[in-house]
């Protein structure tokens, strides 16, 4: 946004963005097509050259005449949805994405048409369908959001596609992966969730081989819910991770994604044919079993260790359903068992918590490992006190989307920690996996 | 003709969107080797037609090797850009201003798509930073209507059959670019632009040193031809054969298109022929070699076009050499075509005449074939007739050969494809930012140039404007060192020892070291080279100044020489030398007669 007298000026003169003007100064004429300013210093003026530079001149002092008003846009056509094998559909993210050169500005591209010009080769693979929910960052995704898109899923299933594909935001896209595992069992065919860590707006973006490897695991004989992403800093596969056992561990690499705990189920590259099989998964179900149970509670609040934590931040979640503590090491969190002076414990308010009938489950800041807590005295005591989690290999994210989940189905302290101790969509492995490296 | 250029300069501070230092890894090997892809883009204006260029460029893989000392996650397109170097932003703009060039009030970042690899991101990120400047002449006013600031690309190692192999130790270099308008008369001025926009730079003494890191793109148009951009002339020596050869190649290129349009040659149709079987059994080593790798041999008609595919354009290159560059981006070798000696190729008569019964051939027809897995021959061909249908000179970039001719790289682009760099964030040209640069602005070449020519002879003031080590010699000349001595050392001693086998591993330090001795009276004038020599051998200077032969003699001392050698200034001379100061000798003898 510019300035108030920018603004001002530009809408007396009947000047808009994207339309031709000139601008002339003590430092020379310039003719170009007034940018919308995104970012930076709004009391100067973005103008797009012919030469396809933008450059930024001060507004202060200068004649600005209107040479052309830009051409209005044509409207966009309304598509039809007709029908396809596979059914792709939108949550917002960068995997596919259109510049508008002009303005450049980004918007999500979702229409089947837009999707064959973003990934040309992807009706080699399979015929698409698509449906846009949501055009938003991950971060702002919620609990409503994964229950819209659960819903549509179960829907598309109905109308007979054979696979899913769900373009989604990295930063949040494990929540969403490992909450719809829970939400949507006995999959007759896979959810396959996707993102890219380049937006589609470089030509170096990894959008278009996760894409087109995600299609091609949602033709496959699968019935869970996956994150089909760069497999290493290479553009030769991709890994398809089991939607509960997967996390995102770099801020920008390609290959962010990790399976924790797990090996990913497959190495896929749809241009060999690929799908090597790395760890046992489900199956699709037979058609009519499956199992949508959407209902979700989202007052569910997680709280992270660490040191100096304060008795009085457990106590103020006092109004929550649930809550997961991300703990140190095997499970744990101060609970002063050698009465030192300076200690502060947090179990008396864990305590209160669970004694009010809010669940407090473990997770673990190690990411990988399984949570032991009989072995030292603090996990003990959090374990006396009620807290759940012994024995799991969750992740921080899938314990807190099971805990949601859970509370969506009972209120009842025994029964969620009985749900929540017993493996529903492979969340808790029974045994460790030996990698060289975790 | 109109002729312009871009001259491209590296900066001599850390990369432009990353910390890494702008060095090349010589030597060394990849710490990490990586395979990828690009894909165009989508455009709403629709420049870029999506199908064709995917289908040629999709196919293609890059790799890349990124060395520890010069790279990190930034130049491997895993990790966004920091924002923009700031000191490489304050050189640029000190050049924009010695250009005499106005400096934008904002810097925006813009993504000039590339896809030929050169990039890891797919696209070069390149800013105005500098307008409207120009350039005094002998042969008048050049205008500089552009100055931007931008990222070198990657360096080329190989083209292998199915992948580009590029190095990231040159990527993210900052570079500024120079463009000129295109009123430069001739080849000659074209030089004297050229040179002195490198003086400018050099003046400067923040741009970097050496092979590879100033690169000129020449722009000549013709009137009866078109644009031509001629990129990465490195020898200012050779510019003026460039212009004379391209002007030489457009005027027989024209010949060459008057002669088939009078042929009634144009529009050329033909469709592409699998001729293998007339080579089965054949002796054409070339022909047998890709056959029995599985490739084929595709023949195509070029109705009428008998005799002129051996028309010679530049020297050496014919009008087959340009269907041929064409080709070559298919990724094929070459391609073979009925205007050269067939018979290097050793094909035999019967097959030359079976060829042409395939392709029914008459006489004043010629064909051009292509021995290459299938697919990749008919792509070839479909660049050859793509090329063959251009009844015009056709806008090109070319690359410079050493020799001095000219080979098609790819099309002009037209309007650039650019977009805003949304990572980067816009850097405000304000007051202080400006004040900075200006404080930390050397003075310009001009003004140098008088500085060093009332200091130094005008052959000397010359040389040091042009030396690497200007910076140097101006801190010596400063701290009072006689600037002849300072500037015979740099230019000449230094030199010639190296020559000798003597190099200066830092050469800076070594005369820094050197001279601050010498002006303690340390030693005489005489002895530079041979204590240099040491130094170079790794040598501390306080312990070479210990040696005899080295250390200076001068006050009682010398006039106890001078009394037992009977003041004979010419034995004294002969047997002391390296240790004794002519003057000082001279004023003792005075004394010592009195």
């Amino acid at each position: 946004m510019y300035s108030k007298d920018i603004e001002d000026f530009l809408k007396k003169n009947n000047i808009s963005v994207g339309d031709r003007i000139e601008i002339s100064g003590e430092k020379g004429k310039f003719e170009g097509l007034l940018m919308p300013r995104v970012q930076g210093e709004t009391e100067v003026l973005v103008l797009k050259l012919d030469n396809g530079y933008n450059i930024g001149i001060g507004f202060e002092g200068t004649e600005i005449k209107l040479i052309e008003k830009a051409k209005p846009k044509k409207p966009e056509k309304k598509h039809k949805e007709g029908k396809g094998e596979i059914a792709i559909l939108g949550c917002g993210g960068t995997i596919a994405s259109k510049i508008e050169y002009k303005t450049g500005a980004v918007y999500p591209a979702i229409t089947p048409e837009e999707l064959r010009m973003t990934f040309p080769d992807i009706e080699k693979i399979a015929t698409i369908r698509s449906k846009s929910l949501f055009s938003l960052l991950s971060e702002d995704m919620n609990a409503e959001h994964w229950k819209i898109l659960a819903n549509t899923i179960v829907d598309e299933i109905k109308e007979g596609v054979k696979g899913i594909v769900v373009m989604h935001g990295t930063d949040t896209m494990t929540y969403t992966s490992s909450a719809l595992s829970f939400m949507l069992q006995n999959l007759p065919a896979p959810v396959v969730l996707v993102g890219a860590q380049r937006s589609s707006d470089r030509p170096s973006s990894e959008n278009e081989m996760n894409m087109l490897n995600a299609v091609y695991c949602a033709k496959k004989d699968i019935g869970e819910v996956c994150v089909c992403m760069h497999a290493s800093m290479n553009d030769n596969y991709c890994y398809l991770h089991h939607g509960t056992k997967v996390r995102k561990m770099h801020s920008s690499r390609r290959d962010a994604f990790r399976s924790i705990n797990s090996m990913p189920i497959a190495a896929v590259n749809y241009m060999n044919d690929r799908f090597e099989v790395l760890s046992k998964y489900r199956k699709r179900s037979q058609k009519g079993s499956l199992k949508a149970s959407t209902k979700i509670n989202d007052n569910v609040a997680m709280i992270y260790v660490h040191p100096n934590i304060k008795p009085k931040l457990l106590e103020s979640l006092s109004d929550y359903d649930g809550v997961v503590i991300v703990g140190t090491g095997l499970g744990h969190a101060p609970t002063n068992p050698f009465d030192d002076r300076h200690a502060r414990p947090l179990l008396p308010a864990i305590k209160k918590l669970i004694d009010s009938e809010i669940p407090v489950v473990m997770s673990s800041q190690t990411i990988s490992g399984r949570l032991c807590m009989r072995v030292y005295a603090a996990g003990r005591l959090l374990m006396g006190a009620g807290v759940i989690g012994d024995g799991a290999d969750w992740t921080p994210e899938t314990a807190y989307t099971k805990l949601c989940w859970v509370l969506g189905q009972t209120k009842d302290m025994k029964k969620v920690k009985e749900l929540m101790m017993t493996n529903i969509a492979g969340e808790i492995s029974e045994r460790s996996v030996m990698k060289e490296e975790f | 003709m109109k002729i312009g250029i871009e001259v491209h300069q590296q900066l001599n501070t850390k990369r432009l969107f990353c910390r890494c230092p702008s060095m090349l890894a010589e030597g060394k090997d990849p710490t990490v080797v990586i395979d990828r892809r690009l894909h165009p883009v989508f455009s709403e204006l629709g420049e870029i037609d999506r199908a064709s260029m995917a289908e040629f460029e999709k196919s293609k893989l890059f790799e890349y090797q990124a060395f520890e000392q010069s790279n990190c996650l930034i130049e491997l397109d895993e990790e966004p850009p920091f924002p923009l170097n700031r000191d490489a932003l304050m050189t640029a703009l000190e050049i924009a201003l010695h250009l005499n060039a106005k400096v934008v009030d904002e810097i925006h970042m813009m993504r000039k798509i590339v896809i030929d690899g050169s990039n890891t991101t797919g696209f070069q990120r390149t800013a105005i930073v500098g307008f409207n400047g120009y350039l005094d002449t002998s042969k008048g006013k050049v205008e500089i209507p552009l100055i931007a600031i931008e990222e070198e690309s990657s360096g080329i190692v190989e083209t292998k059959h199915e992948k580009t192999v590029y190095r990231l130790d040159r990527l993210g270099i900052p570079l500024v670019e120079i463009t000129t308008d295109p009123s430069i008369k001739d080849g000659e001025h074209l030089r004297e632009v050229a040179e002195k926009i490198g003086l400018i730079l050099r003046a400067t003494g923040k741009v970097a040193r050496g092979l590879g890191t100033i690169r000129q793109d020449v722009n000549i148009s013709t009137e009866k031809g078109a644009r031509v951009e001629i990129k990465g002339v490195q020898d200012l020596r050779m510019l003026g054969k460039f212009v004379r050869n391209e002007v030489l190649r457009q005027e027989k290129l024209i010949d060459v298109i008057d002669e088939l349009k009078k042929r009634k040659a144009y529009p050329v149709k033909s469709k592409s022929v699998d001729i293998s079987e007339v080579f089965r059994g054949t002796d054409s080593k070339l022909i047998k070699k890709e056959m029995e790798m599985g490739g084929s041999v595709l023949a195509i008609k070029l109705p009428k076009h008998a005799g002129m595919l051996g028309k010679e354009l530049q020297p050496g290159k014919r009008y087959g050499t340009e269907l041929s560059d064409y080709a070559k981006h298919a990724r094929v070798k070459g391609i073979i075509h009925s205007d050269e000696e067939l018979s290097k190729y050793n094909f035999s008569e019967d097959e030359i005449s079976k060829i042409k019964e395939k392709l029914s051939m008459g006489e004043r027809d010629a064909f051009v074939l292509v021995v290459a897995p299938a697919k990749k021959a008919e792509a070839a061909l479909a660049k050859v007739m793509e090329r063959a249908n251009m009844d015009y000179v056709p806008e090109e970039t070319r690359r410079a050969n050493p020799d001095g001719t000219t080979s098609y790289l790819r099309p002009l682009p037209g309007r650039a494809r650019m977009y805003p760099e949304t990572d980067v964030p816009p850097v405000l040209i304000d007051e202080k930012l400006l004040g900075e640069t200006k404080e930390r602005m050397t003075g310009s070449y001009e003004e140098k140039k008088k500085s060093l020519e009332k200091i130094l002879n005008k052959e000397m003031a010359n040389r040091m404007l042009r030396s690497r080590h200007l910076k140097l010699f101006e801190k010596l000349a400063a701290d009072g060192i006689d600037p002849m001595l300072a500037a015979t050392t740099i230019e000449n001693t230094v030199v010639s020892l190296r020559r000798e086998g003597f190099g200066l591993k830092d050469v800076e330090g070594s005369l820094t070291e050197l001279f601050s001795e010498y002006k303690k009276g340390k030693f005489v004038k005489a002895a530079i080279p041979d204590i240099l020599k040491e130094l170079s051998e790794g040598e501390k200077i306080t312990e070479v100044l210990k040696s005899e032969k080295l250390k200076r003699i001068s006050g009682k001392e010398l006039e106890k020489i001078a009394k037992e050698n009977g003041l004979d200034i010419k034995k004294i001379m002969s047997g002391y030398r390296l240790r004794v100061d002519p003057e000082e000798l001279m004023q003792i003898i005075k004394k010592l007669r009195k």
